[in-house]
């Protein structure tokens, strides 16, 4: 019997070495960790989708460094511990010397040590949590805005929206409690007046409880923070409930087509503070660059929804093959100190990294531009 | 053949697989497997041996997980405005034997309480148990952090603080150390149903009207069984927990459960190896298969086997792999000892 | 006490449909003795198939509903037939087991076939809601309402006024006895268990057009189903009718005015509770010990 286990165990080693991973010379690998299925899944799909057209794109055009780059995505089922399996697959199953991820700050931020621990650098494409850039990991370059950027810039817009007193719905993790922490104070020191806070477990879809409070809070606007899905659900129930506040949507990934087209008229009033205007590629910092993706992508027959959220992938991936070039070989090391020069037009605006965090130990933080769009009628409009 | 020649033979052999392997994502795995091989032993006691089918078996490894990163992080309380409760952290050690101690608690109390009801309600009363447990880590914010999950968890440190430690920072010395504590799980189970308490939970399982009327009392070995099997699955859940050095309340996910449940039930519940065998497929078949199938279609056919092998391999692998042996062998071997223990059962 | 009363009202709406939930799992275990893990994954097939005839296909949606419930009927006949009819006799936990396969195979069938995105379903009921008062209630919860009571009162009546409801009736009382009286047993296991899985589909096509749809949708369904049932004891279409009032009302009140986190907790709390200080439930006469 017992003999029957060491010829198994025998057996199943000899199956694991064999059917491992081919390790292709020819190419660079690139890491990817997003969240493709779970309660996140449609914002972590839309990423990823961008990051192909940059791939592609870039290998038309011969790849980086004399080879292809591939990408290798993994699913980190919008969840932090499994977003820290996708890592430690990438970093020390595939040997990724770089990588992209992960979406929520909180997936992000469950990546971080065992970036430092492998001394892999990460470009940080969506998660806004201060946090990540403040806790001194060297190895973190993030191109889009924290929440305090975020707030600072629609800080010069409060007055145009006539807001007396803010309530706030948020998801219940980093992002969402971040971006309420940065926009309650940048609201107090206008004057505003703050009213509820409430939180909504990612997960939750029934959130007539939530609404209720803010209902009866009394105030005149509503900051939502959390993904498309939960929005949308969000804001039928308020129009159900008879929520009378003015929405305005944080973080960037409202997907306001896609709102338009599953809340229908609950959409209408709200919004969204967005990194990327799809609707209005010529008034973006590079318009060739905009004009140029969001031609691909409609090409592709994606989603016209999901650009606020795919030019991020895009954005994300130029960087990093940037950094590659600039550091002159596919080396963890390398790259990491070659990010810190990068100067990339992407979709949202020109990258460069700027120091963030202890001394030191500074992680990268690019500055980007921020959009405000209003829903009305069914139809976007720019602010 | 000397058995306990073979089986030091084995654990040797499985102790050098460090040596020579020489890929770590392989070793990682086989890391992750042995803690869930640990869980399953741990399942197996109760639902193989007691056959309680408790569902609710992640609670404690997600319990045992908890409490140990807690502990060696530290915490802070506020009981009342004025008095915040300050918990130091401590030792890695330490929080690994609270982890145990605490689940083993848990499963004290759980067992009290759920072996009042038998079949379809226990089921359900183990269930809710996890459930209510993963709400409460979800949900309690100030201590556990919720869905932010507890991050950068110490890793296992053995020695004395000051003098000499050894950090278990490498995948080498953590994959001993599961070895370690599968092996341990393993003889402490062999000598648990190989005792007089053992025959009795046997005699429970077999026919629980009987065992009652010669005076086996029910309630106090399924408690034991409960307890014993609790501190085991929150050892494991302290090992993944030092390991992977992040914890969030999806540890408590029901179809962790399940995962342990087809472990125990495909290598052979109610044998000491089936959940062994049971886990290493289970814990190497995913990785094998991920070149050939997404995540999706691998649980597909998981599903699909889970109810073939109940249909067609009820005993699982490891008895029907035994009797094959021992007809091809013109039954030289001499019987095992979960046999023998039925046959005086019965 | 104006949330107050939109909390009653919420408590109410839901409550239908947990209820549905509820009778399809006890008539499963009072008549068939299984405890249904597919229950759930019944559930997020009616969403699904929905979505399928309402978004893709266009279809009415008032056919689609009619649609949706009459194949999860047919998918639960078909489990029946396959999964649970080779293993009759079998002991309570074998069958479980295998119920288990079937839930994680149908769960990730329906991740693989629909993606792990979320899905929406348009519904064609006014956007402004109903407005009684200080409390308001969209027409789409009014319609998920009336519905889920015609259903709750249809399957009372074939339970009581059919001659398959009495079949039923006696196979619960006692199966050998029924059998000797010339029911026929099988065709009584299939009917219920199609019947059961029917009202799980239904409860998901109707949920599916308010929230939204996705693989896992069933599991909370599931586990909910189950608190319902130990709530209103086994076997009893009654205490499930009133066990998902009761367990709607809970969760509503406690979001509003405990935590809304531990919403999904109340159910759980409640088996727990009831276990300890009432193992029966609150009307059923079995015993517990099945």
């Amino acid at each position: 019997m017992v003999s029957i286990l060491k010829r198994y165990a025998l057996a199943a080693l000899a199956l694991l070495t064999v059917s491992g991973p081919a390790q292709a010379q020819d190419t660079i690998n690139i890491g990817v960790s997003e969240p493709l299925t779970g309660a996140v899944a449609a914002s972590g799909n839309y990423v990823v989708q961008g990051a192909k057209i940059a791939e592609d794109e870039i290998n038309a055009s011969g790849g980086v460094l004399g080879k292809k780059i591939k990408l290798i995505i993994e699913d980190n089922k919008s969840n932090p511990k499994e977003a820290v399996a996708t890592a430690e697959k990438l970093i020390v199953g595939d040997k990724v010397p770089v990588m992209m991820g992960a979406w929520s700050s909180t997936y992000t931020l469950a990546v971080m040590p065992k970036l430092m621990e492998y001394g892999v650098p990460m470009v940080v494409e969506t998660s806004s949590s201060g946090k990540i850039t403040k806790s001194g990991n060297p190895w973190i370059f993030r191109i889009s805005p924290t929440s305090e950027m975020e707030a600072k810039s629609f800080g010069t817009k409060v007055g145009d929206f006539g807001i007396k007193k803010a309530d706030f719905l948020v998801v219940n993790n980093d992002w969402g409690r971040g971006a309420a922490k940065e926009f309650s104070k940048m609201l107090k020191e206008k004057d505003v007046e703050v009213g509820v806070i409430e939180t909504m477990d990612a997960k939750a879809t029934d959130l007539s409880a939530q609404l209720a409070k803010v209902k009866a809070s009394g105030g005149d606007t509503l900051f939502i923070t959390t993904g498309v899905e939960q929005l949308t659900l969000a804001l039928k129930q308020a129009k159900e409930q008879q929520v009378k506040h003015k929405v305005i949507t944080t973080g960037g990934s409202s997907s306001p087509d896609q709102l338009i087209a599953q809340a229908g008229a609950a959409a209408n009033g709200s919004n969204h503070l967005l990194f990327f205007a799809p609707w209005f590629p010529e008034t973006a910092p590079n318009p060739e660059v905009a004009k140029k993706f969001v031609a691909e992508w409609k090409k592709r027959g994606y989603n016209f929804a999901g650009l606020t959220e795919g030019f991020r992938g895009y954005d994300g991936i130029k960087t990093i093959v940037a950094g590659i070039k600039a550091a002159g070989k596919a080396d963890p090391k390398a790259i990491q100190k070659a990010l810190w020069g990068v100067k990339v037009k992407g979709v949202n605006g020109n990258i460069a990294f700027i120091k963030q965090g202890p001394e030191g130990k500074e992680s990268g933080q690019n500055v980007p531009n921020v959009y405000i769009v209003t829903i009305k009628d069914g139809k976007i409009s720019k602010l | 053949m000397n058995r306990q020649l073979i089986e030091v033979g084995v654990v040797l052999l499985f102790a050098s697989v460090p040596l020579w392997l020489g890929n770590l994502y392989y070793l990682h795995i086989l890391i992750t497997t042995g803690i869930f091989i640990i869980a399953a032993i741990s399942l197996n006691l109760l639902l193989g041996y007691t056959g309680q089918l408790s569902l609710g078996h992640v609670a404690f490894f997600g319990i045992g997980a908890y409490t140990s990163a807690l502990v060696s992080l530290g915490f802070d309380l506020e009981l009342t405005d004025s008095y915040t409760f300050v918990f130091e952290p401590k030792p890695v050690w330490f929080s690994f034997l609270c982890g145990i101690l605490f689940a083993a608690v848990c499963g004290w109390l759980i067992g009290k309480i759920s072996f009042k009801v038998r079949g379809a309600y226990f089921v359900i009363v183990t269930i809710s148990f996890a459930e209510v447990v993963r709400l409460v880590a979800l949900n309690w914010i100030d201590l556990t952090e919720g869905p932010m999950a507890l991050n950068n968890i110490p890793p296992f440190t053995l020695g004395i603080p000051g003098l000499w430690e050894l950090t278990f920072y490498k995948k080498e010395p953590n994959y001993w150390l599961v070895l370690a504590l599968c092996v341990l799980s393993f003889v402490i189970v062999r000598r648990l149903v190989e005792s007089r308490a053992g025959r009795a939970m046997i005699a429970l399982r077999e026919n629980e009207p009987l065992a009652t009327s010669v005076g086996v009392d029910v309630t106090k070995y399924l408690v034991l069984a409960t307890v014993v099997s609790a501190g085991m699955a929150g050892a494991a859940g302290g090992l993944y927990t030092h390991y992977v050095r992040i914890v969030d309340p999806d540890v408590f996910l029901f179809i962790y459960t399940v995962t342990m449940v087809i472990m125990v039930i495909t290598g052979g519940k109610g044998t000491l190896l089936g959940p062994i065998i049971g886990g290493l497929i289970f814990g190497i078949l995913p990785e094998a298969l991920r070149g050939v199938a997404g995540p999706e279609v691998q649980w597909i056919i998981y599903g699909i086997l889970m109810i073939l092998i109940v249909y067609f391999l009820p005993q699982g692998i490891v008895p029907a792999l035994t009797n094959w042996w021992r007809q091809r062998e013109g039954h030289q071997d001499p019987p095992a000892p979960k046999e023998t223990a039925r046959e005086v059962v019965n | 006490m104006d949330q107050l009363l939109q909390h009653f009202l919420n408590a109410m709406i839901l409550g239908g449909t947990y209820a549905l939930l509820g009778i399809g799992l006890t008539l499963i275990f009072g008549i068939m003795r299984v405890v249904n893990f597919t229950h759930g994954e019944l559930y997020t097939f009616g969403a699904y198939m929905m979505f399928m005839f309402v978004m893709p296909l266009q279809t009415n949606f008032f056919l689609a509903l009619l649609l949706a419930v009459m194949l999860g009927v047919a998918l639960g006949a078909l489990i029946e037939i396959m999964l649970l009819k080779p293993l009759r006799g079998a002991d309570i936990d074998t069958t479980m087991l295998i119920m288990i396969g079937a839930w994680i195979a149908m769960q990730n069938m329906e991740q693989f076939v629909w993606s792990g995105i979320a899905k929406s379903i348009n519904n064609p009921f006014p956007a402004d809601p109903l407005v009684i008062g200080a409390v308001s209630v969209s027409w789409s919860r009014v319609f998920v309402f009336v519905v889920a009571c015609a259903l709750i009162a249809g399957t009372y009546a074939l339970i009581q006024w059919t001659k398959l409801g009495k079949a039923m009736r006696a196979t619960f009382q006692d199966t050998e006895t029924a059998a000797l009286m010339g029911v026929r047993i099988n065709t009584v296991y299939i009917a219920t268990f199609a019947i059961g899985s029917g009202l799980a589909a239904a409860a998901g096509a109707l949920l599916g057009p308010i929230f939204v749809v996705y693989p896992t949708m069933g599991d909370m369904a599931a586990l909910k189903s189950f608190a319902i049932v130990i709530l209103g004891g086994l076997g009893s279409v009654g205490g499930a009718t009133i066990g998902g009032f009761i367990l709607a009302m809970m969760e509503e009140l406690g979001a509003g005015y405990i935590s809304s986190g531990y919403r999904d907790a109340m159910g759980f709390l409640l088996i727990i509770i009831i276990l300890l200080f009432r193992p029966t439930g609150l009307f059923a006469q079995k015993e517990r010990i099945g």
